[in-house]
């Protein structure tokens, strides 16, 4: 009993990492109606960011966090402005254009090999000051790593969720995920919006490779392992829902880790996708969607 | 010489090249690259008839690939059936398996689809990855299958001392997918498709019932797509889940119809013809210089095909085409 718990404490760190991960996700896909295939790779690009910033300059794990996350902004929102944007206009106003999630493929294709060119096929971590240390919760122990991995997840799903309620540009992204059309008739520039969800959702993924590089190997293509759990997240937790997230996060962090206990760890991963399905077919909205949303 | 002829003629010597090939072609090596390309061409023009003409992105194909392809080598391998028997007990279960998932999903919005698709294709590859017999059936896990190699072939066994028999097989099968899309693509269940693919809502208060029509279409293409599994496994005589179940098939699959151009007929040729070259060119000569360069290269083109093309190459190719054949015939202006 003691090592399901133990498991399972595990696991609610390392699902607080894909709900952070599937935040970014559920983001742009909650203004855009689009699925972001290349959001692994921007979840790459923010650990390989982190790593060589705490690598070269040798700061506290931590600091990466003020410095990292704002440049993936300017990079998400400058990302989407010059590639997706032009593709977005073609499609014209189809409310879930498919072509998209296509060159976001492409974008995934060319940043991971990006990657792989520039630094090899290696695995890669930070020994820091923290990696190792960890805390004695009675008889269970914590890392201190991972704890301050989910400190730090739910607080920027607190943000966001407050972001989104109380500012302007919140309100206004908010406005053009209901209905894009009266957001235009309203004065809202459609764009300039989804360049900010695309620039919000990169600079989150900004924010999970900077608390991950400390526990957390990153090669070029380490962004797949999040991308299937955040696609599962996203639709768990409803499609757009930044609660949802987390909670849907926390829940395939708890599946994965409690039954890698009893059986092949491969088998969680069929397990994973069979519960998917299940949720598509049963309650395709997720814990918090919008019916009208699929 | 009017348009019609024209088209005819072209067709004809189009068709006569792809046949007459192998007497200029005679290297296995350079064989197997063209086999390989009608292969991927085969592919895309059966995904297309649901990627393409029903509008909906379906990412999980591979998983079809890998049904005829198992079907058909645990039935040779253990029942002593020949594989043209279980090519078409594959297909069958392919299509099968095909409306099992088009039931629920295609009432989903296309991002829902994608996403189940992928979450499909990829459950059963892990499944099968897992599974190392299920009942009586040797499945093998991630080892895979291995189709022995025979002494003596026959027609029969489906097995060739050279390529060229393959050659023609798969051209054959070309052919005639692409001579059914065209047969599809013209026919009431072709518009009810596009009609249900574009305006999903107007198609049904005309009492269309799209979703119907998109079944169908699905379990066509699931069971073509299975066939080519069957090819796959007696050309290439092993395979395992990674390789032909996994997700990278499903996407080529899918950038070949988008960059060629989906819903068309010769889309996914051209698409084919384009891509795959370029893919094994750019793999053999710049992978050693530098690792994943081919692959930048590869989102690029997709990433800008996309942009300045969103109806892809044929669209293009097709207005020279018209140019080029008024001039021949020497008619000013289309009808």
């Amino acid at each position: 009993m003691t090592a399901v718990i133990q498991a399972a404490l595990n696991g609610a760190m390392m699902g607080a990492m894909y709900g952070l991960t599937a935040l970014g996700l559920t983001l742009i896909f909650g203004v855009m109606k689009v699925v972001n295939f290349a959001h692994g790779s921007l979840l790459m690009v923010g650990m390989f960011s982190a790593y060589w910033l705490i690598r070269l300059t040798g700061i506290h794990p931590y600091l990466a966090l003020v410095i990292v996350p704002p440049v993936l902004f300017v990079f998400g929102y400058y990302l989407q402005d010059v590639v997706i944007k032009p593709v977005f206009k073609a499609e014209g106003q189809v409310r879930e254009p498919l072509t998209v999630i296509i060159v976001t493929t492409g974008v995934w294709y060319v940043l991971d090999n990006l990657a792989l060119m520039l630094f090899g096929a290696e695995y890669r971590t930070v020994r820091t000051a923290i990696s190792n240390k960890s805390f004695a919760l009675g008889e269970f122990i914590i890392s201190i790593p991972k704890f301050s991995g989910f400190v730090v997840a739910v607080a920027t799903a607190v943000g966001l969720a407050l972001f989104m309620r109380k500012t302007k540009t919140g309100k206004a992204l908010r406005a053009t995920s209901l209905d894009r059309e009266a957001a235009n008739l309203m004065g809202i520039n459609q764009y300039r919006i989804y360049n900010i969800a695309f620039g919000l959702g990169t600079a989150i993924a900004g924010i999970a490779g900077c608390v991950l590089i400390p526990f957390y190997y990153v090669y070029p293509s380490v962004g797949v392992v999040f991308d299937i759990r955040a696609f599962i997240i996203v639709v768990l937790g409803g499609l757009g829902s930044i609660p949802g997230a987390l909670l849907g996060g926390l829940v395939i962090g708890l599946i994965e880790s409690v039954f890698s206990q009893f059986m092949a760890s491969t088998w969680t991963e069929a397990i994973i996708y069979a519960i998917f399905l299940i949720i598509l077919f049963v309650k395709p909205s997720g814990f918090f969607g919008h019916k009208q949303d699929w | 010489m009017s348009r019609k002829q024209l088209d005819r003629i072209l067709l004809a010597v189009v068709a006569l090249a792809a046949f007459g090939l192998p007497l200029v072609v005679t290297s296995p090596t350079y064989l197997q690259i063209l086999i390989l390309l009608f292969f991927y061409a085969y592919l895309t023009t059966a995904w297309n008839l649901v990627g393409g003409f029903a509008g909906v992105l379906p990412l999980g194909h591979s998983v079809f690939v890998g049904i005829g392809a198992y079907t058909s080598s645990i039935l040779t391998l253990q029942y002593g059936v020949s594989p043209w028997i279980g090519m078409l007990v594959g297909g069958a279960i392919a299509a099968v398996i095909g409306v099992i998932i088009g039931l629920p999903t295609f009432r989903m919005r296309g991002a829902y689809f994608c996403l189940c698709t992928i979450a499909f294709a990829e459950g059963i590859r892990v499944m099968v990855e897992n599974i190392d017999t299920l009942g009586p059936l040797k499945i093998n896990g991630p080892r895979g299958l291995l189709v022995p190699l025979l002494k003596d072939p026959t027609f029969w066994d489906y097995q060739f001392m050279s390529k060229l028999p393959y050659y023609y097989i798969i051209l054959v099968l070309l052919i005639l997918v692409l001579a059914f899309t065209w047969f599809v693509s013209r026919s009431k269940i072709g518009y009810y498709l596009a009609a249900g693919g574009e305006e999903p809502d107007a198609a049904a208060a005309l009492g269309i019932n799209v979703a119907n029509y998109k079944l169908f279409a699905m379990a066509l293409s699931c069971f073509l797509t299975a066939l080519a599994g069957t090819f796959y496994a007696q050309l290439m005589l092993y395979f395992y889940p990674k390789g032909l179940m996994g997700l990278d098939l499903s996407f080529e699959i899918a950038f070949i119809a988008l960059i060629g151009g989906r819903g068309t007929i010769a889309g996914p040729v051209i698409g084919a013809l384009l891509l795959r070259p370029l893919n094994e060119f750019t793999r053999i000569y710049l992978s050693d210089m530098l690792p994943g360069l081919h692959l930048v290269i590869f989102g690029l083109i997709l990433i800008l095909v996309m942009i300045y093309l969103p109806k892809g190459l044929t669209a293009p190719l097709a207005a020279l085409y018209d140019r080029l054949a008024r001039k021949i015939t020497g008619q000013g202006a289309a009808k």
